[in-house]
């Protein structure tokens, strides 16, 4: 506050930022629940509906989100081409194949409020399969979202000195 | 019918000792490693007993099963794989339990956190082995969270809490 010009305070408050979120190993409900809020601008104090004060974020690795449960066999997305004998399901596994991005981008579409809005925010949002970014794209990026799961450590990534040092609750 | 056989085996148990040398011990647990040595002619092959640095002593020497004498009896889940990892085989299996000496409901709720820390794909190198070149078909997708009937199962679930099951299964999913 001390030392902004009154200009560089009002561009630092409207200002539009671009925000990364890594999907790794992390259910697309809690991705989409994080992105929805920075992409509506429910994260600033200036927020108002009208105001188009939403940002930008950028989720990577969307290929390898992680569906909790038996989701992957039992989730089924609907949808309909308007002609008869039209109607698609589709299970989770099969659309994720067909297309990685596309279940974190059905499920932040139907998180959006369902008003005119929503496709300006969808348009903001921008998602990668991977972690490889367009290079304009990466250097727009302000700062990291932190992820919503604490992803656990497999057995092979803990140090054998951390193996040794857990103590043996029984002996053989 | 369980009785006679009982009987039958214990009675040829101890008749055996009797006749080999006396009451023979028996052979003492352990950890053992398998030495071979050829002297000349001959080649001896020896399971010599590893002998460990001495094991910490436990918080509660007086407990029945390891959980307890660790003082672990509500405070593990499926992801404290390094200690669910001494309760595996090499290919996922569980050991049993007169070799453990888990008590009951400790190595059924064990059961339970191995079977979750699997599906969670916390143990890659404890899978079973596959005949010959035999390749997955399947699609490899992480599915780390687990079925709503294992965390039914889940040792942090059955501790106290049964009765609000559902606003605390949400609970648990926000893990």
């Amino acid at each position: 506050m001390a030392s902004y010009t009154k200009a560089a305070q009002q561009w630092a408050t409207f200002a539009r930022a671009w925000y990364l979120l890594d999907a790794k190993m992390q259910p697309p409900g809690k991705i989409a629940a994080a992105t929805v809020i920075r992409l509506e601008g429910r994260h600033k104090p200036i927020y108002h509906a009208l105001s188009d004060c939403g940002d930008h974020v950028v989720i990577i690795n969307t290929r390898h989100i992680a569906f909790s449960g038996n989701k992957w066999e039992q989730k089924v997305y609907s949808s309909h081409t308007g002609y008869p004998g039209g109607f698609k399901q589709v299970t989770a596994t099969q659309l994720h194949l067909k297309d990685p991005t596309a279940i974190v981008k059905l499920a932040v579409y139907r998180m959006l409020p369902k008003n005119l809005q929503r496709r300006t925010m969808m348009q903001r949002l921008h998602l990668f399969p991977e972690d490889v970014i367009p290079e304009d794209i990466e250097k727009n990026l302000l700062q990291e979202i932190p992820q919503p799961r604490a992803v656990p450590r497999r057995l092979d990534e803990y140090t054998p000195e951390e193996i040794a040092a857990f103590p043996r609750v029984w002996t053989p | 019918m369980a009785a006679p056989s009982l009987l039958r085996g214990g009675l040829r148990r101890l008749f055996a000792g009797l006749w080999g040398r006396g009451w023979a011990s028996p052979p003492a647990r352990a950890l053992r490693e398998v030495v071979e040595v050829t002297e000349g002619n001959t080649t001896t092959i020896e399971g010599k007993i590893i002998e460990d640095a001495a094991a910490p002593t436990p918080p509660n020497p007086s407990g029945q099963c390891p959980i307890c004498r660790w003082n672990l009896k509500h405070k593990y889940d499926y992801v404290d794989v390094l200690l669910l990892s001494q309760f595996i085989r090499s290919d996922g299996g569980m050991l049993p339990r007169r070799t453990t000496g888990l008590c009951l409901e400790e190595h059924k709720k064990i059961a339970v956190c191995v079977q979750m820390a699997h599906r969670a794909g916390l143990l890659p190198n404890h899978r079973p082995r596959l005949p010959e070149g035999h390749t997955p078909k399947k699609p490899k997708l992480n599915r780390p969270g687990n079925t709503s009937e294992e965390k039914l199962r889940c040792p942090m679930i059955c501790s106290c809490i049964r009765s609000h099951l559902g606003y605390l299964l949400k609970l648990f999913q926000d893990r």
